[in-house]
């Protein structure tokens, strides 16, 4: 599922050739896009938003052949928030078969339980007392990164950080130790960081990589503190993360905060094989001249060792083999804002 | 009362198709009339208008000519045969 910012397209992939369907929701963008195999279900959801009507998350049951778009709209910010629904930045599986989470800007995070016929807003967080003094970054105040498994939750937040829960939700702690804020006076504040996107080792449960505005981080404790594993790489400024079934990490550095495009105009995926000590630049199959791409916090994504890297230009490579070989699979879509892959 | 209200293209999956919707109820402002649009084409209301009741930055809403967000918005009082004019703002990238 490749959301854009002119639509969400369905990709199929088989051996090595690959057919496209869309864009579904037409001249909408598509910042988050989930398919749910949980349980035998065929659900996907997406989440179109509307420079004037506003953003909604629709569900098709018959494989994006159709879609629902409810009368009454099921993520509603609540009239006592005195808040509007701005984008949906993340629609996730929550740590039971049945539970969805979805994350959204104004930072906030809903929750259902019952395969997302019903949705409620998380009040732990939302009452938490750092909330009103999280900022809003480019892209919003959006809380973009839900990992949840059982009744640990982790989410982060633009800018605020990393928070998480191990109670389900009802209560949040906040978790950026280690994490600069380099745009801040104390560079070391206990929130106010602007992570962009947070991932979990497939094996490793405590074992977490983060991705900063300015910094790569690892933490081997859950999430809570972080170390610097910038080693190697030819910038510490990215967006998207993904950590592939073997183990293997991967980013696509940019350059500079100021500039935000690939590094010296090579389109270069890195990858750590080891946890972060030390990267690979993986360019086979990569644009390498004049390669000026942006790839957003959602845009670089795995299933099993296929790893998926979208760019603002519209190009969409695939890796089958870990990242070791790329190819591009469509160069002229829009904008992507996000890449998620399954297997079906 | 009656009056008509005329949607954007871009709101025709919310209203089954329908552009020019004609009202016959008791209002006296803007607010009353969309209340009714409502109750004839609800998922008008949530594309509309934002969780907290307000007509959305990018969608602008005419009686005649005049955009009532610059008149008293949703209070904005309306007379028998005012045309309504829903509109989405001209932005977008």
């Amino acid at each position: 599922m490749v959301g854009t910012a002119k639509g969400l397209f369905v990709l199929r992939g088989e051996n090595g050739k690959w057919s496209i369907d869309g864009p579904h929701f037409a001249g909408l963008a598509v910042y988050s896009a989930f398919f749910d195999q949980r349980k035998g279900r065929n659900e996907m959801w997406a989440a179109p938003a509307s420079w004037h009507f506003g953003a909604e998350l629709c569900k098709s049951t018959d494989m994006g052949k159709t879609w629902d778009q409810p009368e009454n709209r099921r993520i509603k910010m609540p009239k006592t928030s005195k808040k509007s629904l701005e984008n949906i930045w993340q629609i996730a599986p929550g740590g039971d078969a049945d539970s969805l989470y979805v994350g959204v800007a104004p930072a906030a995070l809903f929750e259902s339980h019952d395969r997302g016929a019903t949705w409620k807003l998380n009040k732990g967080l939302w009452s938490h007392p750092h909330r009103k003094k999280w900022t809003p970054g480019f892209g919003g105040l959006c809380l973009h990164t839900i990992v949840a498994e059982k009744d640990d939750i982790k989410i982060a937040i633009s800018t605020g950080g990393v928070y998480q829960s191990a109670d389900g939700g009802d209560s949040w702690k906040v978790t950026n130790t280690g994490v600069k804020a380099y745009f801040l006076p104390d560079q070391y504040p206990e929130f106010g960081q602007c992570v962009h996107k947070i991932a979990r080792h497939p094996k490793k449960k405590n074992t977490y990589f983060l991705q900063n505005h300015h910094g790569v981080y690892r933490s081997r404790d859950g999430a809570t503190t972080w170390q610097e594993i910038e080693d190697g790489l030819p910038s510490n400024f990215g967006f998207g993360l993904t950590v592939s079934d073997a183990g293997s990490v991967f980013i696509v550095p940019l350059q500079a905060d100021g500039q935000r495009f690939t590094c010296e105009g090579k389109l270069r995926v890195f990858r750590s094989r080891d946890d972060g000590s030390s990267w690979q630049a993986l360019e086979k199959g990569l644009p390498q001249k004049n390669a000026y791409e942006v790839i957003l916090r959602d845009a670089v994504s795995s299933v099993g060792n296929n790893i998926f890297v979208g760019t603002k230009n519209g190009k969409l490579f695939a890796s089958a083999d870990d990242g070791d070989s790329w190819k591009m699979i469509e160069g002229s879509l829009p904008e992507i804002c996000c890449v998620k892959a399954y297997t079906l | 009362m009656s009056l008509t209200v005329f949607l954007s293209g871009h709101l025709k999956t919310f209203s089954n198709g329908e552009l020019e919707v004609p009202l016959n109820d008791d209002f006296t402002t803007v607010g009353d009339a969309l209340d009714s649009l409502w109750r004839r084409h609800p998922a008008l209301r949530d594309r509309v208008l934002n969780e907290q009741g307000e007509i959305r930055t990018h969608v602008n809403i005419f009686a005649g000519t005049d955009d009532v967000k610059r008149l008293k918005g949703l209070q904005t009082r309306i007379a028998s045969g005012t045309e309504l004019h829903i509109f989405n703002a001209v932005s977008g990238g």
